[in-house]
């Protein structure tokens, strides 16, 4: 069969993602700090991006936040 | 009557070996930033006949994905052909006919057209081609199932890397080396379903 399925699911929260998938509170606390290492490296790279090429979006985040 | 599968889960049958490691955390990483839930025979724990087990697993779940790919010998000298994927699917077709609406099932394959000469019956079927790469995995997702908004695969593709970076400090913390283990596809599960929200 090849077709292409429309999901219309919700989201899993991350309560329903924690009871399909047990895990330790150690591998818990050490995927959180994973997650955020992830996060502000991906954010910063992010930054990276558009202080070189994109000037005016830069002007514009800054005075938003 | 089983009850109703779950609506996001996605049953995987896939071989279990080093060199298709890759592509496994593809295929966990690309369902779960799609908001699903993939599921391994792995995970079920012991006991009772393993068939039953995998059988309950289908029906428990409202996709499965085949993953024809490893048609060859391996290399040890007591090689023989892998048909543990070709039964499952066996089972899952003749599950998805006797109750049409419950289930729905893909096949996968890492070449075009080599499906026609290993499982000619299929016909008709056509494979979804990843290519034997992750992009090509995460590329075929989205050709599978779509929702509104989705990553793209680019998107989808950084999150893997991220992910398989991850990968041996995991395999530390729970002291193996095996990603099927099932503490490990538990974790790469959660990793990949924290990072949905990274480009949003």
């Amino acid at each position: 069969m090849r077709k292409r399925i429309h999901l219309t699911t919700p989201w899993p929260t991350p309560e329903e993602w924690a009871k399909l998938y047990p895990i330790s509170k150690e591998s818990e606390k050490a995927l959180r700090a994973l997650v955020e290492e992830f996060k502000a490296t991906h954010s910063n790279r992010e930054d990276e991006t558009v202080n070189s090429a994109e000037p005016e979006k830069r002007r514009k985040r800054a005075s938003a936040a | 009557m089983p009850p109703l599968p779950d609506p996001k889960g996605v049953f995987l049958n896939i071989p279990y070996d080093e060199e298709f490691s890759s592509l496994y955390v593809a295929y966990i990483v690309g369902l779960c930033q799609l908001g699903m839930a993939p599921h391994l025979s792995s995970e079920i724990p012991g006991g009772g006949r393993r068939l039953d087990r995998i059988f309950e697993l289908i029906q428990n779940c409202r996709y499965s994905i085949h993953d024809l790919s490893r048609v060859e010998l391996s290399v040890a000298p007591t090689a023989v052909p892998r048909f543990n994927m070709p039964l499952e699917l066996g089972m899952t077709i003749a599950w998805q006919r006797l109750h049409p609406g419950r289930h729905d099932w893909f096949v996968w394959e890492s070449e075009p057209y080599r499906i026609q000469r290993s499982a000619s019956d299929l016909n008709g079927s056509d494979a979804y081609i990843h290519n034997g790469t992750p992009e090509g995995v995460l590329r075929e997702l989205s050709n599978a199932f779509w929702r509104d908004p989705m990553p793209s695969v680019p998107q989808m593709l950084t999150v893997y890397r991220l992910v398989e970076s991850a990968l041996n400090s995991i395999f530390v913390r729970n002291g193996t080396r095996n990603p099927y283990d099932r503490s490990v596809f538990r974790e790469l599960c959660r990793l990949s379903s924290s990072l949905t929200t990274l480009f949003s």
